[in-house]
């Protein structure tokens, strides 16, 4: 399927730091969807989003935003942008109100009754905390959340959002993207990273793989589930098959890996079985066959 | 609608298969829209993709119809492929029944006797 509308558009990103350098020819994010951010630690994801979000304004290329009209300096492109990090960008001494005042200073469309009713339905302790450096890594991610949620956004653009989350609290989380997305009714979009890409499949619409600096792969959850099958069998099939596999891997039981739909027919006359992959599966094999990570 | 997550069968099938279901049995009366494709996400816990697959498919068969930025429709289903879409369950499962009866080994003959016998008790 290809992208309708975009949300966010970026072309030719380029940013180095020493010995990394991002570098995106074309990037396009669906309107309406939910997109994933997925790569192995120091595969450029932070850098990817923070370029994205304006928060740093230090690199080469370009993005657009709302089907390519507005730039992030346009007026209101940030009043409409959500933003949740792992640097926690409250300062510590602060307490939940302060939080709150200063959110309702920053965005005209923040709404503090909202903020206090979203903190309470997360349960995070608003009167209970002296400041916010004493909440706990899960609470802060949701005093975050909660801040960007009460305002009047079309995108949410969120760095690892999940990570410090429970298994019931990451299940509420997936639940409000969808709402989000549902109450947008094509016109809100959400963009995270995240490592826990099995918890987070329910509500990924389109995916995109990193790998040093470089996008690896991309495409709806769908059509990527098209395009690769899973393949397992007899080890020894594997020499014959290993040079087709996407991240295959061999013990003495058998091997299993990625294979293109497309090579379907190199399985002929092998004993090998496929089957449709997860987006986890499907991730760890592509990030496997282009990681520098070596068994010890 | 239930869905399962280790079927075999894509979860987008499922959907695509329930609604068809509904569809054919009247539910959703000529012209009248299904749920959004994001609503229905949000109320099935998928993805939003996933729905718009299912509805593509139900597109593809021709039992539902596109408009852009409104939703799918059902269409007008004529009873000449209502009976069509019927048949080919029909074949189907007779087929899958046959099937069955040759792991079982059991002769035409028997196999005519069953069906006649499910027949009768059927009528009852």
């Amino acid at each position: 399927m290809e992208i309708e509308n975009t949300v966010v558009c970026g072309e030719k990103i380029k940013k180095a730091y020493k010995g990394f350098l991002l570098d995106v020819e074309s990037l396009r994010l669906p309107k309406g969807f939910a997109t994933a951010l997925i790569g192995e630690n120091g595969a450029g994801k932070t850098t990817l989003l923070n370029l994205m979000a304006g928060l740093r304004l230090d690199y080469k290329g370009s993005f657009t935003y709302f089907d390519e009209k507005l730039g992030i300096d346009d007026k209101g492109v940030k009043e409409k942008i959500g933003y949740t990090g792992p640097a926690h960008f409250f300062m510590p001494h602060w307490s939940v109100r302060q939080v709150a005042e200063a959110n309702e200073l920053l965005f005209e469309g923040f709404d503090k009754k909202k903020f206090y009713e979203i903190a309470d339905a997360l349960c995070i302790p608003v009167g209970n905390v002296k400041n916010v450096k004493s909440l706990s890594e899960g609470n802060k991610t949701k005093l975050m959340l909660a801040t960007v949620l009460a305002r009047e956004t079309k995108l949410l653009i969120l760095d690892e959002p999940v990570s410090t989350l429970d298994p019931l609290m990451r299940d509420r989380f997936c639940e409000l993207m969808r709402r989000y997305i549902s109450d947008g009714d094509g016109e809100k979009s959400v963009f995270f990273s995240t490592h826990d890409i099995a918890d987070m499949e329910g509500i990924t619409d389109y995916a995109i793989i990193m790998e040093k600096g470089k996008i690896l792969e991309r495409g709806f959850v769908e059509d990527l589930k098209e395009k690769y099958i899973l393949v397992k069998g007899e080890e020894s099939d594997y020499s014959a098959l290993s040079k087709w596999l996407i991240g295959g891997s061999c013990t003495k039981y058998g091997f299993s890996g990625l294979l293109l739909s497309e090579d379907l027919e190199r399985l002929s006359g092998h004993n090998a079985v496929a089957e449709t992959p997860s987006l986890h599966q499907i991730c760890i094999s592509v990030m496997k066959q282009n990681s520098p990570l070596k068994m010890i | 609608m239930k869905l399962l997550q280790n079927s075999g069968v894509p979860i987008y099938q499922q959907i695509a298969d329930q609604l068809k279901e509904d569809i054919l049995a009247g539910k959703y009366k000529d012209g009248e829209y299904l749920p959004s494709i994001r609503g229905l996400a949000q109320d099935l816990k998928i993805s939003v993709i996933t729905t718009m697959k299912a509805y593509e498919l139900l597109q593809n068969e021709g039992l539902v119809t596109a408009m852009q930025g409104k939703g799918y429709y059902v269409n007008a289903q004529d009873s000449e492929m209502l009976r069509e879409q019927h048949m080919r369950k029909v074949e189907e499962a007779l087929l899958e029944a046959l099937h069955a009866a040759k792991v079982a080994g059991l002769t035409r003959e028997e196999l005519f006797e069953i069906l006649q016998a499910l027949c009768a008790m059927s009528e009852e």
